[in-house]
């Protein structure tokens, strides 16, 4: 889209105009960063959907992001936004949301960002249980230092640092997600964006710690590196992958990351939200006293 | 207070204080309770410690630097007052003592107490808090005999920080075990 | 609890919390770690008593990550660390500088390096404190020397903190950490509390970088309707990520600029007779109290010595340093490292005059230590 063809910011939303992305963007920023054919700008638009739909103002938007392609995402949002350092946006979600229990807090991070070097923040988020909304783009690669081998790359595959192929192992990000205690877990893939964002709107509504894994693409370095297709190629093989709404026995004597993923709403609780919980548990002793 | 022996100094307003033990015997505590007490009167106080990193067992030492406004160095260097309940803090006298000095040792379990010219009282304190049925006050009667033979304080004010800073079901035990260690040094 | 006013014992670290609590501080979040635990221990009781807000995290890291999140919300913000976590949490103390959030970062120094020794007293982080991050940047830390000062300089730490739009670190040695010393707090009601300068132009005219004379840029608070972005990245006035060499230099530039404008409200020291100082003494925290007892028993000996003890030590006051060592033969540094603050020192006053006195044993200077290089004949 040319830069004459942005609309003007619409101001606050309302489901009852049609959903127009451009509203919701930051449009001094364009032309994006993304590469061609990446899937971390669909897994936006699904979350600006979602936003829309659920009629948050915008001002009340809190959108959290770490280091890496992800981390960039919320330079382009048109809400409170807050880049930070590389693994810890789940840290400082944690202080803002505390802080300002009003502010309805998204965190958009990586799987680098999110499971290797934020790995502990993550697994302690979803036994915290604050009213967060994290939303994990898993491209199973560092992109943006150029392609090296992350927690979730599948076995065998190429990146710059297993030049013989991939032997460790990959995470099932949302099973450690549930095993550690979050309220809600979901998985989608982008080339499902309409599922996608009314996944997102769950998560979102959802009173507690919720994580959305995105299976996205990284076609210009991972997809080339493994021959795995041009950008729709790539998608159409993640979703012939997928098990939509299939977790349960299935996969559970799997430890890690089977090559079928289930999708859709994989586990959710109704564990009282960590925020609530404090703020009662003080006021009742200060009141004891 | 009956038995209350004739003031043999009169009162210091600046002087040193050194607790030492093992770690668990309340060293802390008894620290706490004569800051108290020595700020109640309008001094001023500066309480330090050393200690191990575990809990219990080991060297533990309280000091107390007390005066009648902020000293320029809070930590002791020249103690007046000490007391060693167990024979590992001996080594806490080393160099901190001088002649003037008095040092205050329980009898059963300081086997080998400083020697020099300072003046020694080797007293049973342990022994005392058993016969009162529990061991854990022996801080408190090490606390009167301290406090009578150095003329440290007026006994209502250690009472009353005594009373403000144990539990209040211990509050008739330590008050006793206080007025024991009193006696301990009362003629 | 003894009401405020009243004269009590209080422990350096205890005071500490007390002081940020009546500072304004209403979040922590914080990793246990000797010898600064007594400073959470007592946040998570009297934070809930004002309507604050306690957390215990999950590491030092993520402690440092959600002071910087309560403080980009808006609210007083504060954590407390020792060595090790103070390295840990250096990449989010450098964030904090780089976007400008207030913050106060609280360090009770222990023996080091590495795992060191906990429950001993050092201060061997002066130089981590000033140069622990990457990049030219400029950073405020305050070095109180007594229970009383620990609660005024954290008061001051909140104040210049959120003037500055800076991370302040209040770096407290074990001795003054653990120390209890009989203090008065001041009447809450009494204390000079300062408060952010939060935006109020039109959200379209709204630049979150863009400062006037004073070289603070005004803070937008989410939920004000300024949607402003953050960034660690190098951003110009608008906030946004940039490497435009010129913008690069001018937003730098504005960055380091701002504490040298502020430098007659940063900088604090003490000088006992430094007039017609001959030995002049530099000494901060627990070494500062040992100074000033040597000095005065070197005076009683006739030697014309004194004490120059900056409390705020960076940025450093050189130029008070330079005024009050006029005179001085002979400058000596004692200090509970290898020699970090006497570096600076020498290059404030030169080489060949200055000498350290360090102790590296986990044990806290004395004044004999000073005297004895005084050399006063005993």
């Amino acid at each position: 889209m040319t830069k004459t063809a942005i609309k003007k910011n619409a101001g606050k939303a309302s489901s009852k105009n049609a959903f127009d992305v451009m509203s919701y963007l930051r449009h001094d920023l364009f032309p994006h960063f993304l590469c061609p054919g990446c899937g971390h700008g669909i897994a936006l638009r699904a979350l600006m959907w979602a936003i829309h739909e659920l009629e948050i103002d915008k001002d009340r938007i809190a959108i959290v992001s770490g280091i890496g392609c992800s981390g960039r995402l919320g330079a382009y949002i048109d809400a409170n936004t807050f880049h930070t350092t590389h693994g810890r946006p789940l840290a400082f979600a944690a202080g803002l949301k505390l802080a300002r229990p009003d502010l309805e807090v998204i965190v958009i991070t990586g799987d680098g960002d999110c499971l290797a070097i934020g790995g502990n923040h993550l697994i302690h988020a979803c036994r915290r249980n604050l009213d967060i909304t994290c939303m994990m783009l898993n491209n199973e690669v560092y992109g943006m230092t150029g392609g090296q081998v992350s927690p979730t790359t599948s076995e065998d595959r190429y990146t710059t640092t297993t030049p013989l192929g991939n032997t460790e192992a990959a995470f099932d990000a949302c099973r450690l997600a549930e095993a550690a205690g979050a309220g809600f877990v979901g998985r989608e893939v982008t080339v499902q964006t309409p599922t996608l964002k009314n996944l997102l709107k769950d998560a979102i509504a959802y009173n507690g710690f919720s994580f959305i894994e995105v299976i996205s693409d990284c076609t210009e370095i991972y997809g080339r590196k493994n021959d795995l297709g041009n950008s729709p190629e790539m998608i159409l093989s993640q979703k012939s992958q997928m098990r939509p709404n299939s977790y349960g026995g299935v996969i559970v004597d799997e430890p890690f990351r089977p090559n079928a993923l289930p999708t859709g709403v994989l586990s959710t609780n109704a564990r009282p939200e960590y925020g609530e919980t404090y703020r009662n548990a003080m006021a009742s002793a200060k009141r004891k006293k | 207070m009956a038995g209350m022996k004739v003031k043999k100094t009169s009162p210091r307003h600046e002087f040193e204080i050194r607790l030492s033990g093992s770690g668990g015997q309340g060293l802390q505590l008894l620290a706490r309770i004569f800051a108290h007490a020595f700020s109640s009167e309008g001094k001023v106080v500066a309480q330090s410690q050393s200690y191990e990193p575990t809990s219990r067992g080991g060297l533990s030492r309280s000091d107390l630097v007390v005066g009648m406004s902020e000293p320029d160095y809070p930590l002791a260097t020249n103690i007046d007052f000490m007391l060693i309940l167990d024979q590992v803090a001996v080594k806490a006298a080393d160099g901190v003592i001088s002649d003037d000095s008095l040092v205050i040792t329980d009898a059963r379990l300081v086997t080998d107490p400083p020697k020099g010219a300072f003046r020694v009282l080797a007293l049973p304190i342990m022994e005392t808090a058993i016969g009162l049925g529990n061991p854990r006050v022996a801080n408190i009667v090490a606390m009167g005999a301290l406090t009578g033979e150095g003329n440290l304080c007026s006994i209502e004010i250690i009472e009353a920080a005594i009373r403000e800073n144990v539990h209040a079901k211990l509050t008739n035990l330590n008050v006793k075990a206080f007025q024991e260690g009193l006696n301990l040094v009362a003629n | 609890m003894t009401k405020a006013t009243h004269q009590q014992n209080l422990q350096g670290n205890h005071a500490c919390a007390l002081a940020a609590v009546a500072a304004g501080c209403r979040f922590y979040a914080g990793y246990p770690i000797t010898p600064s635990s007594e400073v959470a221990e007592r946040m998570s009781l009297e934070l809930p008593r004002v309507g604050g807000t306690f957390v215990q995290m999950e590491d030092e890291i993520a402690s440092m990550g959600a002071v910087l999140g309560a403080s980009m919300g808006g609210i007083k913000a504060m954590t407390a660390t020792s060595g090790p976590g103070f390295s840990l949490k250096q990449e989010n103390i450098g964030y904090g500088v780089m976007a400008e959030v207030p913050c106060v970062i609280v360090n009770v120094m222990r023996g080091g390096p590495s795992t060191g020794m906990p429950t001993r007293p050092a201060q061997g982080d002066v130089m981590q404190a000033r140069w622990g991050m990457h990049g030219g940047y400029q950073i405020i830390v305050l070095a109180p020397a007594s229970v009383s000062e620990v609660y005024g300089q954290t008061v001051r730490a909140f104040n210049l903190a959120e003037r500055l739009r800076t991370p302040v670190v209040v770096l407290i040695d074990e001795v003054i950490g653990h120390l209890v010393e009989t203090v008065r707090i001041p009447d809450p009601g009494g204390l000079d509390i300062q408060q952010r300068n939060w935006a109020a132009v039109a959200a379209g005219e709204y630049q979150p970088y863009a400062a006037g004379d004073d070289m603070v840029p005004a803070m937008a608070r989410p939920g004000d309707g300024y949607r402003a972005h953050t960034t660690g990245l190098t951003h110009d006035e608008s906030g946004f990520p940039t490497q435009d060499p010129e913008t690069v230099e001018r937003v730098s530039r504005r960055l380091l600029g701002k504490f040298e404008h502020h430098r007659a409200q940063i900088d604090q020291f003490e000088e006992l007779q430094t007039r017609d100082a001959e030995i002049l003494i530099v000494a901060y925290g627990i070494s500062a109290r040992a100074a000033r007892r040597a000095v005065r028993e070197a005076r009683s000996k006739g030697i014309k010595a004194g004490l120059f003890r900056p409390i705020t030590i960076w940025p450093f006051p050189q130029q008070a340093l330079t005024k009050a060592a006029k005179k001085a033969k002979r400058i000596l540094v004692p200090e509970m490292n290898a020699g970090q603050i006497v570096l600076e020192v020498e290059r404030v006053a030169g080489r060949g005059r200055v000498k350290g006195i360090n102790r590296i044993d986990g044990q806290a200077v004395t004044p004999s230590d000073i005297l004895e290089a005084i050399g006063t004949g005993d």
